[in-house]
């Protein structure tokens, strides 16, 4: 039997609830017997503090410890709430990209799916992106989460998707391992699967990660089939450098419109692209549902506005609670927008090393 | 020329930048400058520039415009090559005066101001020959051109193996410019990755190259972080890569890499007994003069100084005739006119002295054994001469080549043969037995690991326009094809 949870945790889109009363609610569903995982009620029996009691804003999310490592191991069906009763409708078990060692792994909920989406569409429209498009996604689908969002946002949109599935995973194995070339043979089979596409449909949104559009960009052929059809470049998956990107939008595809997208499967969503971000490019995140903060490694302690530092990300909502969880990305820590928790980050790049683990990046 | 490279100069980012010369990549549009820079510093640690350093999306773009190009016509491209080299050594260029550019590249290099000049004049000298030179490697019953009448009824036309010549340059030495003008005049579409350590003469060489002529996309300087520098040489049909022995290693398997790696340059004093000949007046002083001037001229930096000399009998008095020449050499800062010696931060002259006295560890250091290390008491610190005698010829040690005046002084034998003699860049073989010599000379030539032959009076760094100086480079650009018409 599905208990229903406090309102607040599902507010309205248009009304940022107040934080305290928020990350409360939060505490209450995910640490509550009846309604919390059975992972969290486990785990919080090992804290030092009372989720309860002691988190009360949403700077006492840094009392939690970096649990997603443990996130490599736990049965997916032990993340979901009780509190969803035995209906809980998983959309899917989502895996991270295997960057920087095991993937890790999340259950993923439909009422989640549903306001993310209806987060992120709304971010389009705004936008002015059109509706009723022809998307070609050349992305990772499953085990990824990626895929699967896109999916929906095109769908929501009134839009055709067609799909090129990368597996990021394999290419990154091949330059791990020295076979750069095995990798690059790859992405021009996936660049050619997509050219079929271009060529043939009257694809209107190209979802894509910046590698890819890096070799992509290559052929003079594609770069003309993109710019004649293509209104929005949707990308996401890997970093874009401050000089690609601006290589990217006056010289390579100068009349495209650019959209780009700071996922995370941690966060269950990407952190969308600031508009009229010029120079420097502004992730805003779904707060307060996702939260930022951009810290000194060594300190812990936020950098300020305009310094970069290693980003910390929080993720609550019914479906799910990974708070405090150091990532391996840099950034510029930015003023967020007005009604929004925690930072804005500009400029993420991978750290070099990671839990000892060399991050490479590949197409992904 | 080889030599030890180094890698780009890491400075702290977040130095003072004062007035830092921007260094802009020159992509197929112009110039390009990035909001990613490295700080390029002098020998003090001074931030004096700031290179541009272009992304994998502007590489990848960039050779694609170079293949789209077409190759200039060869007759009108000898003279735009003579007019910048002219340009690049006395003109200004890029609002650079020449004196200011030596200047410059003294100062960030550590290279003797002298050195510098000479090279800027080997550049100049290699540019206006440069047609002469490829002509001089052009294998004899080959046509330059298909028309020629050669061809008729069947015959062989010289012909580029590729479009896109890339070039991971070196740092150490300005004169390494003057090789990949060779590229260009084959009709190579060329794109240049300077070295992070002293990015200024290829700056300013492929500059001049443009002002005078070369299009835009024909010629590139693409300044890049060695993570995307591999792109430069995946995305090249061909590239001539400088590096130590790790990068030669790397690409040894790559038939489409040449690389350019240490010269181990040496010098063998055949006669038994010469040691002493050479210390008492007479018939061999000139000898030790090219001995000298093989280890010290172009400052003890170019693969082309003798790391080593094998002397037939006792090294011991010639180890200590070399010591006694070189002690005296002055320590001054790069730019001053009577600088010979190069210069460094003091932090890195002490880890090259840490790494010398370790390698020499057991041996006799004739000069050195206090240190190789002279404070300038500005950060910087000359790297002052070391003379180094083994009791043997440990090939090991013989191969420890080190970016100023060091040299190993071994004895060797005939009954040694020509093994410690191998894996050497230039050779010089002095010896009064005419007929001894001669014949080790026939061996000489005949070894594939040395790649010039020196015999007499000639020190291991004489080079002319027109002599190979690691082979030809067109020997590795070109092919001969068969044309029947």
């Amino acid at each position: 039997m599905a208990v229903a949870s406090d309102p607040v945790l599902t507010f309205p889109p248009d009304q940022i609830p107040d934080p305290d009363e928020f990350v409360q609610a939060a505490m209450r569903w995910h640490f509550s017997p009846e309604t919390g995982s059975p992972y969290w009620l486990r785990r919080a029996r090992t804290l030092d503090f009372d989720p309860l009691r002691d988190i009360r804003t949403f700077d006492d999310l840094r009392l939690f410890p970096n649990i997603v490592n443990e996130l490599r191991d736990v049965p997916a069906r032990d993340l979901v709430p009780q509190g969803y009763g035995p209906s809980a409708e998983v959309i899917g078990v989502y895996e991270s990209g295997g960057t920087t060692g095991a993937p890790k792994r999340v259950a993923y909920l439909a009422d989640w799916m549903d306001r993310y989406v209806t987060w992120s569409t709304r971010r389009m429209d705004e936008r002015g992106h059109p509706h009723g498009a022809h998307w070609l996604a050349m992305i990772p689908s499953g085990p990824h989460l990626w895929g699967e969002v896109v999916a929906r946002q095109a769908r929501r949109r009134g839009g055709f998707t067609s799909t090129i599935d990368l597996d990021p995973r394999w290419v990154k194995k091949c330059i791990a391992e020295g076979r750069a070339d095995e990798a690059g043979r790859y992405v021009e089979h996936l660049l050619e699967q997509g050219r079929f596409l271009l060529e043939t449909q009257d694809i209107g949104v190209l979802v894509v990660t910046p590698p890819l559009l890096e070799r992509l960009a290559e052929h003079e052929h594609l770069v003309k089939l993109v710019n004649e059809k293509v209104r929005v470049i949707i990308w996401s998956g890997a970093h874009m450098d401050a000089d690609s990107r601006h290589l990217f939008r006056t010289e390579v595809f100068p009349e495209v419109q650019w959209f780009g997208n700071y996922g995370s499967t941690m966060i269950l969503c990407g952190a969308v692209e600031r508009a009229g971000s010029e120079e420097e490019c502004v992730f805003d995140p779904f707060s307060p549902h996702v939260t930022f903060s951009v810290v000194d490694p060594g300190t812990g302690r936020p950098v300020p506005y305009g310094a970069r530092g290693q980003v910390v990300m929080n993720h609550i909502s019914r479906g799910a609670l990974f708070p405090n969880n150091l990532e391996r990305d840099v950034a510029t820590r930015i003023r967020p927008e007005a009604g929004q928790l925690g930072d804005s980050v500009a400029d993420v790049s991978p750290v070099r090393t990671f839990d000892d683990e060399v991050v490479i990046e590949g197409v992904y | 020329m080889g030599g030890p490279t180094g890698t780009a100069t890491d400075v702290p980012t977040d130095a003072a930048p004062g007035d830092p010369v921007q260094l802009d990549a020159l992509g197929p549009r112009g110039p390009f400058r990035t909001r990613d820079r490295l700080t390029v510093a002098d020998v003090t640690g001074r931030p004096v520039a700031e290179l541009s350093q272009v992304p994998r999306l502007f590489v990848r773009r960039g050779l694609s415009a170079l293949r789209a190009a077409r190759p200039a016509d060869p007759g009108a491209l000898a003279e735009v090559i003579a007019r910048a080299g002219h340009a690049f050594a006395h003109g200004t260029v890029g609002g650079l005066s020449a004196p200011g550019h030596q200047r410059l590249v003294s100062r960030v290099a550590g290279v003797p101001i002298a050195v510098v000049r000479s090279a800027t004049a080997r550049i100049e000298r290699a540019a206006a020959e440069v047609e002469r030179t490829v002509r001089g490697a052009r294998p004899t019953a080959t046509a330059g051109h298909w028309r020629d009448p050669l061809t008729r009824g069947g015959g062989a036309v010289w012909a580029r193996r590729g479009d896109v010549f890339a070039v991971h340059a070196a740092g150490n030495h300005p004169g390494v410019h003057s090789l990949w003008l060779e590229a260009l005049m084959l009709g190579y579409r060329v794109a240049v990755r300077p070295s992070g350590r002293e990015p200024f003469t290829p700056h300013r060489l492929v500059t001049a190259l443009r002002e005078a002529g070369i299009g835009d996309d024909r010629l590139l300087l693409l300044p890049t972080d060695h993570h995307v520098a591999d792109d430069i040489v995946r995305g090249a049909d061909l590239s001539l890569v400088y590096g130590g022995d790790a990068v030669v290693e790397k690409y040894r398997a790559h038939p489409n890499v040449l690389t350019q790696g240490p010269g181990r340059s040496k010098i063998l004093l055949a006669d038994m007994g010469i040691g002493e000949g050479l210390v008492g007046a007479g018939g061999m002083a000139s000898a030790l003069d090219t001995v000298v001037s093989s280890i010290q001229d172009e400052a003890g930096v170019a693969c082309v100084n003798a790391t080593a000399v094998l002397v037939a009998g006792d090294p011991a008095p010639v180890a200590e005739a070399i010591a006694e020449r070189l002690a005296h050499l002055p320590s001054l800062p790069p730019e001053d006119d009577k600088a010979v010696l190069p210069v460094c931060l003091t932090a890195d002259a002490r880890s090259l002295e840490k790494y010398l006295l370790g390698q020499a560890d057991g041996a006799r250091l004739h000069l050195g054994g206090e240190g190789i290390v002279d404070e300038l008491g500005d950060g910087s610190a000359v790297l002052r001469p070391a003379v180094i005698q083994l009791d043997r010829p440990d090939a090991s040690r013989l191969g420890v080549e080190l970016p100023f005046p060091c040299v190993w002084v071994a004895p060797w034998t005939p009954e040694d043969g020509i093994g410690p003699l191998r894996n050497t860049l230039v050779l010089t073989v002095i010896g009064r037995d005419e007929q001894r010599v001669g014949q080790l000379v026939e061996r000489l030539v005949d070894e594939p690991s040395i790649s010039n032959v020196h015999v007499g009076d000639h020190p291991t760094h004489w080079m002319a326009p027109g002599v190979p100086h690691d082979g030809h480079l067109a020997e590795f650009l070109m092919r001969s094809k068969a044309v029947v018409r």
